[in-house]
């Protein structure tokens, strides 16, 4: 296995898959926590209508993508915040509605592009030094804001009401972190895709869950394992020619029905008195 | 890291007498869509007093609170915490205000330990970019020892009893050493012996801390014998004063209607009472 190692691309697509890994599942606790997994679902098929409107059109891809998934996550996030509608109704139609762009948007092109369907499945094993930088630096972003702004956002995460009685500017801090969950996918959609990217933020988050009750502790078994099942993702796809976004995604779910079957928390708990 | 406090003494304590006001509604009405839900309130709440705010179902007496917090303006008149008008409270402002919520079902699964509750009221005073310190955790370790809980800090939150829990609601509330402490409810959903439990700890920490407290509750019988001044609400103030010139029959009867019954000894039963 060493020799392959040094094979640039693999290297690339490992530093990929750790930096995709460690980002998502650590934004993917506040996903988990305050309930907005279809948030992340939403917004990931309309950064992908956007990608697909930057292929027709020509224009650079990563500001589409981040223009339409951002556009998104704030608007579902408007619509939870004033409650005139079920959040699971509106992002059902906004969540179709971009999808159904997205292949009108490929419908439109005159010539099949596999470029495209790169975004939609992912194609880490193909990430070039360019798209690794970028990764990098929005990596870099998010986790320096996560850091820098954790009581808040775990604040946030338990209850938003009480955080803005207690002082804490929590409705900016609400749309901070929409804008954050955008970033992350927009940045995850060449490594691991459109689909499958909303697993990722769900899936080792929900793992920590099972495994701790403390938040501190469940940021750092998420990103953990996020980082992890996603590297090992990587080698077993590289090892048995397998499409990487599924090996990770499938790893990652085979990690959290472990931890769902040993997790303490299920374990009969005698009653504190 | 926030202004650091002595350990065991609370930033406003003093002397058990009553300062200036430090809440002034002027004929103040709050509105939702549907209508008002308070109006033309006029009321002084001054630092270091105990009021308990009374009311049947709907009668606003949550939306008070959420006045007292700033986080709805009134639509006619003016409402002035700290000096300043409601509409302009900061932030800075709001991590004076102590608040417990109506208690509310914790997911006994979340992932979070009693210590990490408990600092988080420390959010507002900290302020952004900044982290908790050393301080900040001996001042919610305090709060918790306050509220005789010291022992369950390292206790996930969710395997606690309600009322324990409100006891580290509380706790919370206390870590943001607040000026005003607002209690919504705060016994209901626990059992009898352990109502009383909280409410001699809120009268220990308005006498030792000496906490401005506005306490709503449904029960007038818990609330009567601990309030300094009663405030009766139906939308409007009916009447504000101590528990003897309040509960009047006449009065009780004007804003609850004939469900209300007092007895000889002066115990008010309300008939047909549905409470969350």
């Amino acid at each position: 296995m060493a020799d392959f190692l040094t094979l640039g691309f693999l290297q690339r697509a490992l530093v990929a898959a750790a930096l995709t890994g460690g980002l998502c599942s650590a934004i993917g606790v506040f996903v988990v926590l305050r309930g907005l997994a279809f948030i992340g679902a939403g917004t990931a098929h309309a950064a992908f209508a956007g990608v697909a409107l930057a292929y027709l059109i020509g224009a650079p891809v990563m500001p589409l993508a981040v223009a339409f998934g951002l556009s998104t996550a704030w608007i579902t996030g408007l619509l939870e915040e004033r409650g005139r509608m079920k959040l699971d109704v509106s992002i059902g139609i906004f969540y179709t509605a971009t999808m159904a762009l997205a292949i009108l948007f490929i419908g439109l092109m005159k010539t099949y592009n596999a470029e495209v369907y790169g975004y939609l499945f992912g194609s880490i094993l193909s990430v070039t030094s360019e798209e690794l930088m970028l990764t990098a630096g929005l990596a870099v972003l998010v986790v320096g804001s996560i850091v820098l702004f954790s009581k808040e956002f775990f604040f946030l995460a338990f209850d938003q009401e009480m955080a803005e009685a207690s002082g804490v500017p929590a409705r900016r801090f609400f749309f901070l972190l929409l804008t954050l969950v955008a970033l992350t996918i927009v940045v995850s959609l060449k490594t691991v895709g459109a689909i499958l990217v909303f697993a990722l933020l769900l899936i080792p988050a929900a793992t920590a869950y099972q495994l701790t009750s403390s938040l501190h502790r469940m940021m750092q078994y998420s990103v953990g394992i996020g980082t992890l099942v996603s590297v090992i993702g990587v080698l077993l796809s590289f090892q048995f020619d397998l499409p990487s976004g599924p090996a990770i995604v499938l790893l990652a779910t085979g990690v959290f029905f472990l931890a769902v079957a040993f997790s303490p928390k299920r374990a009969p708990k005698p009653a504190l008195s | 890291m926030a202004q650091p406090y002595p350990t065991h003494t609370h930033p406003h304590h003093a002397d058990h007498h009553h300062g200036e006001p430090l809440i002034r509604f002027n004929h103040a009405t709050f509105s939702y869509s549907h209508g008002p839900a308070l109006e033309d309130i006029t009321l002084e709440i001054a630092d270091g007093e105990f009021i308990g705010v009374i009311g049947p179902n709907g009668s606003g007496k949550t939306t008070l609170l959420r006045a007292i917090l700033g986080l709805m303006p009134p639509s006619k008149g003016s409402l002035q915490i700290f000096d300043c008008a409601c509409q302009e409270l900061r932030c800075h402002h709001r991590a004076r205000i102590g608040y417990l919520p109506q208690k509310r079902f914790v997911d006994p699964y979340f992932p979070i330990t009693v210590r990490e509750a408990v600092l988080m009221g420390r959010s507002g005073a900290i302020g952004l970019w900044r982290w908790p310190g050393a301080t900040d955790r001996e001042i919610a370790r305090q709060a918790l020892e306050d509220v005789g809980m010291a022992s369950f800090e390292d206790h996930p939150l969710g395997a606690l009893s309600g009322g324990q829990q409100q006891r580290i609601f509380i706790a919370r509330a206390l870590a943001q050493h607040p000026q005003i402490l607002l209690l919504d409810e705060p016994t209901t959903g626990i059992d009898t012996p352990t109502q009383h439990n909280v409410l001699d700890l809120i009268r220990r920490l308005h006498h030792e801390l000496h906490l401005t407290i506005v306490l709503v509750s449904h029960d007038i019988n818990l609330i009567a014998p601990l309030a300094e001044r009663l405030a009766l609400l139906k939308t409007r103030l009916y009447a504000l004063g101590t528990a003897k010139e309040v509960l009047t029959k006449e009065t009780l009867a004007q804003v609850y209607g004939p469900q209300i019954q007092t007895t000889d000894t002066g115990h008010v039963i309300v008939a047909d009472h549905h409470h969350p």
